[in-house]
């Protein structure tokens, strides 16, 4: 099932792109207020220049307007970017290290955010600039932080070992998570806002990471896809990769430093919200090949509209509760994805 | 046209130098192998040579210009590389693979134009991989993954390709297989080919020059002939070998003989050996194989037994062909077997001419010599000498001489022996 040519990877990459808009409006109408698909389109709509002139929203309640706009919203299309970029840097990982078990955390990104979050919780310096708590900062900073201790370890003679790499974000991540659980142990009062948040949430937080993220995020990702091709070749091996003509240690270095940046971004928002890194671009890589141009932009689709749906699940499931949407991921993900090995074994 | 040139190229891992001194030129339209034994700097030398391994000292030009000053894509557009053994584990279809080989010639985002495909497909057609494009490398066999990853080589349009062991881990068939590709490439194409090979007559079956690798140098290079000699192949490998002509490939043909120089094997006893028309060759390979000291004679020049002999550079004492025995030559035989401790006669048929070697063995076994008779088939006649031989033989009987009935018992026997 899998697909060469240039026509129909352009049909995939339409589609993916039709489903994701249907999606978005399908999760932003699902909940406990009566709201109807199509009114999520005409409130979209009637917030665009120009086009609004033609749209009627006289028959939507402004407490409906609201809660479309102001709540469901900018969280489907937070959820959305943190799909996407989840699962691009799983991609561009997983490709890069040749290992199948890469995700966005290997290099100790969540380890740090998850120290920079709790030294923030505990500290109770709460403080709120452009719409940023100072939990968002400190994950930021503390994920920043183990990368790039990661990053010394693992370069040697200003080469990037992969093996090294991966060992030293195993054993940094350890040792941060060490630290932030001893923290945990001195304020336990703490203890379950902090744990809470490792879990990943996507909720309440409006329209500014949106507005401050998906920029910097298109932009990573549109350079991710410009690497595509170096990023297929790297997979024959570095020594061939060589011979071909790419410049393998920038090429590295460049795809690794926009992974972890990728992933610093949306963690220190939501928080970790683990398996879509690891198991989106598997199952786009079962369904279209390894051919990372193809590869990039579908996982980065495929993984928003899983971030969406997963999250609409954990908000409404047993609403008003809702569930950290990183249980979820991994409980509708993972049988899915067993079931998607089984039958590409099947296949075989 | 010389198009490749090293100069003084040196390259090591920390302080360990794995090339010394390389000097080296190659000319358009050779094909070049790189022979040698492990660890020699085979592999090295062709990743230095593609500016793979790029912390060498000394000088590399590819026509003419320092490697050092061409950018990545400009030297991929000239020289391509098959790696060794590649283990590929995601599924690209073989088409894609070879579609790769465009990419130092494609701008980013760049799509594969027409020109792309014309190369490309021609690079497939060429490695007999056309018919099965669609199919992903991870489900190939190791000869088509081999000609997959050549396919891709030439959809660089190198001048030059280079080849680590492209046929290490294949089947006979596929090896040739692959060798006969590149034969043909090189011909009809005038690629330029560089390969590291293994087996060292492939090696000098298809290949126009040889450079023969020992501990990171160059022991010799030169035509297949100049380099392959038995001397230059026991310098390199520490085994010896013999080198002949195989009327069949018209190409010289290495044997490895299987044991290695080594030192004199004390516990033993030495021997003298009394053989001929191959009667010898079994006993002369297990008693060397323990590294024996040994001496035979008289073998008559161009006897296969002498072949063996003269190979292994065996202590021998020679006639001239086809001619008997004479006098003087059987004394020195006798003065050699007297420095043994053992005299051993194979079971070597006896005429008038080499009848004299048993005569000989019965003065030695009068003056105290032990003497030992291999008899491998009791109903082999060796008496072409109407019954004079069958004497000898029973008199030496007489006089105390062991008679065994296997190569197996002999060893055994010299293995309990006992010095006076």
């Amino acid at each position: 099932m899998k697909l060469y040519h240039k026509e129909s990877k352009f049909r995939v990459l339409i589609s993916l792109l039709m489903l994701l808009i249907i999606i978005v409006a399908m999760a932003s109408a699902i909940g406990s207020a009566n709201i109807k698909v199509l009114d999520v389109y005409r409130v979209i709509l009637s917030k665009m220049p120009i086009i609004n002139k033609y749209i009627n929203v006289e028959n939507i309640t402004d407490a409906q307007f609201a809660i479309i706009w102001n709540v469901r919203l900018p969280r489907v299309i937070l959820g959305m970017m943190v799909g996407a970029s989840l699962s691009v840097a799983g991609v561009s990982f997983q490709g890069l290290l040749k290992n199948p078990m890469a995700d966005p955390y290997i290099l100790g990104v969540s380890s740090g955010a998850a120290l920079g979050a709790t030294i923030a919780i505990i500290s109770k310096f709460e403080y709120v600039k452009y719409g940023f708590s100072s939990i968002t900062l400190a994950a930021f900073i503390g994920a920043i932080v183990a990368v790039f201790i990661v990053y010394n370890i693992g370069k040697i003679n200003n080469k990037l070992s992969t093996n090294t790499l991966l060992l030293a974000g195993v054993a940094v991540g350890q040792f941060f998570t060490a630290i932030m659980s001893f923290l945990m142990v001195f304020n336990s009062n703490d203890m379950s806002r902090i744990i809470y948040w490792t879990m990943g949430s996507l909720s309440g937080k409006g329209w500014n990471p949106v507005k401050t993220l998906s920029i910097p995020i298109l932009l990573t990702i549109v350079v991710l896809i410009y690497y595509s091709k170096e990023l297929n070749i790297l997979l024959t091996g570095d020594e061939t990769a060589k011979s071909m003509g790419v410049n393998v240690e920038r090429t590295k270095q460049i795809i690794l430093v926009l992974g972890t940046l990728l992933t610093s971004l949306v963690v220190s928002v939501s928080g970790i919200i683990g398996f879509v890194g690891l198991i989106i671009p598997h199952i786009t890589r079962i369904i279209f090949g390894p051919d990372h141009r193809i590869l990039i932009p579908s996982s980065a689709m495929v993984g928003a509209i899983f971030m969406i749906v997963t999250d609409t699940i954990s908000r409404t499931l047993i609403s008003p509760v809702e569930i950290p949407v990183g249980i979820i991921t991994a409980m509708f993900g993972g049988p899915f994805f067993i079931y998607l090995l089984r039958s590409k074994k099947k296949m075989m | 046209m010389n198009i490749i040139n090293l100069n003084k190229v040196e390259f090591g891992y920390g302080k360990q130098k794995v090339l010394k001194d390389i000097n080296l030129t190659i000319e358009e339209g050779q094909f070049l192998s790189i022979i040698g034994p492990n660890g020699a700097g085979k592999s090295t030398l062709l990743k230095v040579i593609n500016n793979i391994y790029e912390n060498y000292d000394g000088n590399i030009s590819i026509y003419g210009k320092n490697i050092r000053d061409y950018t990545r894509k400009e030297l991929a557009r000239i020289v391509s590389f098959v790696p060794q053994d590649t283990y590929l584990d995601f599924e690209f279809s073989i088409e894609e693979l070879v579609f790769m080989g465009r990419y130092p010639f494609q701008k980013r985002f760049q799509n594969d134009g027409k020109y792309d495909y014309d190369i490309s497909y021609r690079a497939m057609a060429l490695t007999n991989t056309l018919e099965i494009k669609d199919r992903l490398i991870t489900q190939i066999s190791g000869g088509e993954r081999q000609r997959a990853l050549i396919a891709k080589a030439l959809a660089q349009d190198p001048k030059i390709i280079l080849l680590d062991e492209p046929t290490s881990h294949l089947d006979i068939n596929h090896q040739i297989e692959v060798l006969e590709l590149l034969k043909e490439l090189n011909k009809k194409q005038n690629l330029t080919i560089i390969s590291v090979l293994h087996d060292l007559n492939l090696a000098s079956r298809y290949s126009d020059k040889l450079v023969l690798l020992k501990d990171g140098q160059i022991l010799k290079s030169g035509n297949v002939d100049e380099v392959l000699t038995a001397s230059n192949i026991e310098n390199a490998y520490n085994t010896r070998a013999i080198v002949e002509l195989n009327k069949f490939t018209n190409s010289l043909f290495v044997t490895p003989i299987e044991l290695k120089k080594r030192e004199k094997n004390t516990s033993f006893p030495s021997i003298h050996l009394i053989a001929g028309g191959g009667s010898g060759q079994v006993i002369i390979s297990r008693l060397l194989k323990e590294g024996i000291d040994l001496s035979v004679g008289v073998l008559n020049v161009g006897d296969s037994d002498w072949q063996l002999a003269k190979s292994l550079k065996i202590d021998m004492i020679e006639e001239k062909p086809f001619s008997a025995i004479k006098d003087e030559t059987s004394k020195e035989n006798l003065n050699l077997m007297r420095t043994k401790d053992i005299v051993v006669i194979a079971q070597v048929p006896i005429g008038h001419g080499n009848l004299l070697n048993l005569e000989m063995a019965l003065t030695a076994i009068n003056e105290g010599k032990k003497v030992i008779y291999v008899k491998e088939d009791d109903d082999k006649n060796i008496d072409y000498t109407n019954g004079i031989a069958t004497k000898v033989i029973d008199e030496l009987i007489l006089k105390g001489m062991i008679v065994l009935n296997s190569i197996d018992e002999l060893m055994n026997y010299l293995e309990n022996y006992r010095f006076k």
